[in-house]
């Protein structure tokens, strides 16, 4: 009996534990459904949204790029199709010795250690490139095709340049720099400052995707739109005219604009350089482009500046009939050097110039007249109509490295040089050298002010751009003396670019101005004496040749302005280029 | 041995028809995790399952006595196995737990556990006399609760281990110990871990670390479980519906078939399908349990209870593994996880349940 107790007593406590295990069971079971609960019920959204994130790929498929045409529709920047070899992991375990098969059979060059690397990242489904595919390496690759199982020739896009000369304005387009860029974009000049316009939109891919990445449907496809075409006032064959006249041995630049509305019709520097080659990764030709001395990924044209030599005497003369300094008809005297305190200012030559009117200064080219007149000029009158006809001026057209120059001014100087203005500087200033820095575009909008009477259209290179027009109206017969002086210059006898009438009477007869810009300030009884322009001078210290025309002389219709640097004297070098590329322009309507 | 066949008809057939329900639960789940096939896991589950069905009956016929005679033997053929297995194993997956036994593989720990239980069922049977069961006579089941949990570890397979050293120390809680013991127990355990801690292996310890914060290692071994609660969050309330859990069938959830099945469940039956699972699973453990109450043999309380109580608890586990709630140590959900030995060792567990539950208790029934 005392032992049947117990056992009782045993059953009961059995039956005890029992349920608090019961218990510790059932807590452990609403633990769980609490946590299910906080799962599936409170934070549904939140994975759910997990889940569609975790399946759904969005793939971008990059947009053609918008075209680019001259002015008559000729194509200067097109895309084209390129061939890559491609490695799909998926296709094959034995991808990364199919590599080295193919780099040992076609010579790619590859990065070995870099590419299996990258590719050990590589969602196995995506195709990686692994190099550009020649006619020859496809042709190779073909013959042994069956060797790869995980390499594929895949067709993609890459800009296409026919035109070489174009390369210093439209520039080029640069690999993709941050992750989040999935296809290269324009780096340089035009293809940089019209990305968005001629990017398009990307096409985007939908579908669904497993753990791996592999697409198990596709849900939706948005086509990619192609960019937007982009029209420019360039002329094909004048720009490339253009080209061949400068000296393949000197640096140099030739713009040519529309005076009716400031299309730049070409717009050329030497030497230049092909933007093919970024675009073929040939990376030896990119790292001695990127080397060379010459630089020939500096545009002259627009980020060149140089002293306009007597370029500018047309300003001064307008600031000094403006203000009344002088009376157009006066003469003075060019003994062939003026002074200034105990200072003696010369004229280029040496003998002197004997009695200058305004007309016969413009037209010779007399330092002293200008001297005597810049002796009663303000600078910052010269400087304020500097910036009224387009120089002093940064033109946004979308060109990179486009500067602004200079035209200095007492205030200028003192925010710079700190110090104060000497009237011996607004000699110089008016003659076109000292601090005075333009770039061949703003020379040539310059003449393009003179010749619309003070309102002229701000230079454009994209056609579709409406003609703006902007500066201030100059009095007529201002305008009317300083055409007919520079009709002068090369039209008359005695003036500096007559030769241009008389070696080539068949081309078209121009307007224009010559100038010589100062490399280095030698003394100015130095300027143009016959040690300085002897041929043992150094090339490099050699004055750099400037010359701005217009044609028809009589109803101008273009504007060629030309720098030859260290070419020597405006008349002997830029003025017959100049002279050359506006016939062609005429006789060719371009 | 065997018992008369009229008493195959007084079975449970409730608890039987669940246990097939849930299989068939996990059947369907099978099928779904294959994207709407039977092949590979589907059919092969149930190959198994009707190949394992006359052991099932044969069990169920069993004379109780039988099993009580044997308890000794039964342990000394899982330790022998389990000596074999550390000998001569199957690797696979970086762990030696398989033997090839006439074509099978047989994950030999997986009835440890049943081993053990009727092992200690029998020790505490003798015991019954005593009212409360003090330290001393506890030491053999503990001792052999632990040099099981060792045996198992080192092959290695902490997940089973564990199980298996919880269920000795729940028969001996079951049993009657003192409560002071387990309650000592705890709190050593507790201020003993940071040193157990230093005996884990690197990549059990990066599991717990990865367990803690699975954003460690979202990738690598975090990847399980944040796919795993993607999985089972975005099934909501109501569910994605049968086969419509992208989860699944696009392969996001890896082991999707084994270890990872109840997010299968939930990703398309929802909260609402993972209750009602829940809900299943407690009545059939509470079944046997009940049983308990009107027995007054110790061994076969202990056998229904525990046994009753390692499916359910193993299926806490698992679940618990899925929703990030317990570090993934691989333990299978009953019934529904793809695999063998675990199908093998529930379905005698179950018959064994079921032929305990249909005595007709009669005193000094096991002596």
């Amino acid at each position: 009996m005392e032992k049947n107790k117990t056992s009782e007593d045993s059953i009961k406590i059995l039956n005890r534990r029992s349920f608090i295990i019961i218990i510790f069971g059932a807590i452990l079971s609403l633990l769980v459904s609490l946590r299910l609960f906080s799962l599936q019920v409170i934070n549904f959204n939140f994975y759910k949204k997990k889940s569609v994130e975790n399946k759904l790929s969005i793939k971008l498929t990059p947009p053609l790029r918008g075209d680019i045409y001259d002015s008559k529709k000729n194509l200067l920047a097109g895309s084209s199709s390129l061939y890559e070899f491609v490695v799909f992991k998926n296709l094959s375990k034995d991808y990364l010795d199919e590599i080295k098969k193919l780099d040992s059979l076609i010579k790619l060059k590859l990065n070995f250690g870099e590419i299996s690397n990258q590719l050990k990242k590589y969602n196995e489904y995506s195709g990686f490139s692994l190099s550009r595919a020649s006619w020859k390496q496809i042709v190779e690759f073909e013959k042994n095709k069956f060797l790869f199982n995980s390499i594929k020739i895949i067709e993609s896009k890459k800009r296409y340049y026919p035109y070489q000369n174009f390369s210093q304005i439209i520039g080029y387009m640069g690999q993709p720099t941050q992750s989040s860029e999935l296809y290269s974009k324009g780096v340089f000049h035009l293809e940089r400052s019209y990305e968005k316009h001629l990017r398009g939109k990307p096409g985007k891919i939908f579908s669904e995707v497993n753990a791996k990445g592999k697409t198990i449907r596709e849900i939706s496809i948005e086509k990619s739109i192609k960019g937007n075409d982009l029209d420019l006032t360039l002329d094909l064959t004048l720009q490339n005219y253009a080209q061949s006249q400068l000296p393949s041995d000197k640096k140099g630049s030739i713009v040519v604009i529309s005076v009716s509305d400031g299309s730049i019709l070409s717009m050329n520097s030497n030497p230049t350089f092909d933007a093919q080659i970024f675009e073929d990764r040939e990376n030896n030709k990119i790292k001695d482009l990127l080397n060379d001395d010459q630089k020939p990924l500096f545009n002259r044209a627009f980020s060149g500046f140089y002293p306009p030599g007597s370029v500018f005497k047309p300003i001064s003369a307008l600031v000094g009939l403006q203000r009344n300094l002088i009376d157009s008809k006066k003469e003075v005297f060019c003994k062939g050097h003026s002074s200034l305190g105990d200072r003696n200012y010369y004229c280029w030559k040496k003998k002197g110039h004997g009695k200058v009117n305004l007309r016969k200064a413009i037209k010779e080219s007399c330092d002293v007249y200008f001297y005597e007149l810049a002796k009663k000029t303000n600078i910052d009158d010269i400087a304020s109509l500097s910036s009224n006809l387009g120089l002093n001026k940064e033109y946004d057209i979308g060109l990179s490295n486009i500067g602004k120059g200079l035209v200095p001014s007492k205030k200028w100087k003192k925010a710079f040089l700190d110090e104060s203005w000497y009237q011996g500087e607004t000699l110089i200033t008016c003659i076109g050298q000292g601090y005075n820095q333009t770039s061949p575009l703003q020379l040539a909008t310059l003449y393009s002010a003179i010749l619309n009477g003070g309102k002229y259209p701000i230079p454009k290179i994209d056609k579709n751009v409406p003609t703006k027009f902007t500066g201030k109206l100059l009095n007529n017969e201002h305008q009317q003396i300083i055409i007919n002086s520079l009709n002068a210059v090369v039209q008359e006898p005695r003036g500096t670019a007559h030769k241009l009438s008389i070696s080539n009477p068949e081309l078209v007869k121009i307007g224009g101005k010559t100038g010589t810009s100062q490399v280095i300030r030698i003394k100015e009884s130095e300027r143009e004496d016959d040690q300085y322009k002897s041929k043992e001078i150094e090339e490099r210290f050699k004055d750099h040749s400037v010359f701005v025309g217009y044609a028809p002389y009589d109803k101008p219709k273009y504007i060629a302005s030309v720098i030859i640097e260290n070419g020597g004297s405006g008349s002997a070098v830029a003025a017959p280029i100049a002279h050359k590329v506006l016939d062609f322009a005429f006789k060719n309507n371009v | 041995m065997f018992r008369e066949f009229k008493n195959i008809l007084n079975i449970n057939w409730i608890y039987i028809f669940i246990v097939f329900m849930i299989f068939w639960i996990g059947e369907i789940n099978l099928y779904s995790a294959a994207g709407g096939s039977l092949d590979p896991w589907a059919s092969n589950q149930l190959v198994r399952f009707l190949f394992f069905l006359p052991l099932f009956f044969l069990i169920i016929m069993l004379e109780p006595k039988f099993i009580f005679n044997f308890a000794e033997l039964f342990l000394i053929l899982v330790l022998i196995g389990l000596i074999t297995t550390l000998i001569f194993g199957y690797t696979g997956m970086g762990a030696t737990r398989w033997i090839r036994i006439a074509g099978f593989n047989l994950q030999v720990s997986e009835f440890t556990k049943i081993a053990l239980v009727i092992f200690m069922a029998k020790y505490f049977h003798k015991l019954n006399s005593e009212k409360t069961i003090g330290l001393f006579k506890s030491i053999l089941p503990l001792f052999i609760s632990i040099l099981f949990f060792i045996l198992v570890a080192i092959q290695p397979d902490l997940g089973t281990a564990v199980i298996i050293l919880a269920l000795g120390l729940v028969v001996i809680f079951y049993a009657g110990i003192k409560i002071i013991y387990p309650l000592l127990s705890i709190g050593l355990i507790l201020s003993i871990s940071p040193i157990l801690w230093t005996f884990l292996k690197p990549y059990q310890q990066n599991r717990i670390q990865i367990f803690l914060n699975p954003d460690l290692d979202p990738l690598g071994k975090g990847y399980h479980i944040i796919q795993s609660k993607i999985a089972i969050g975005s099934g909501g309330l109501k569910g994605n519906g049968f086969m419509e859990g992208s989860q699944s069938s696009l392969d996001f959830l890896p082991e999707k078939e084994t270890d990872f099945v109840f997010a299968i469940f939930s990703e398309q039956f929802g909260f609402t399908g993972s209750i009602l699972l829940i809900l299943l699973f407690f009545i059939m453990f509470l079944i046997p349990v009940l049983k308990t109450y009107k027995l007054t043999q110790v061994f076969s309380k202990i056998i229904l209870f525990v046994l009753s109580f390692k499916i359910f608890f193993e299926f806490l586990i698992n679940i618990s593994m899925t929703i990030g709630i317990l570090p993934v140590v691989g333990v299978a959900l009953p019934f529904m996880s793809y695999g063998g030995s675990s199908l093998l060792s529930n379905l005698i567990i179950c018959a064994l349940l079921l032929n305990f539950m249909s005595i007709n208790e009669k005193k000094r029934m096991f002596s």
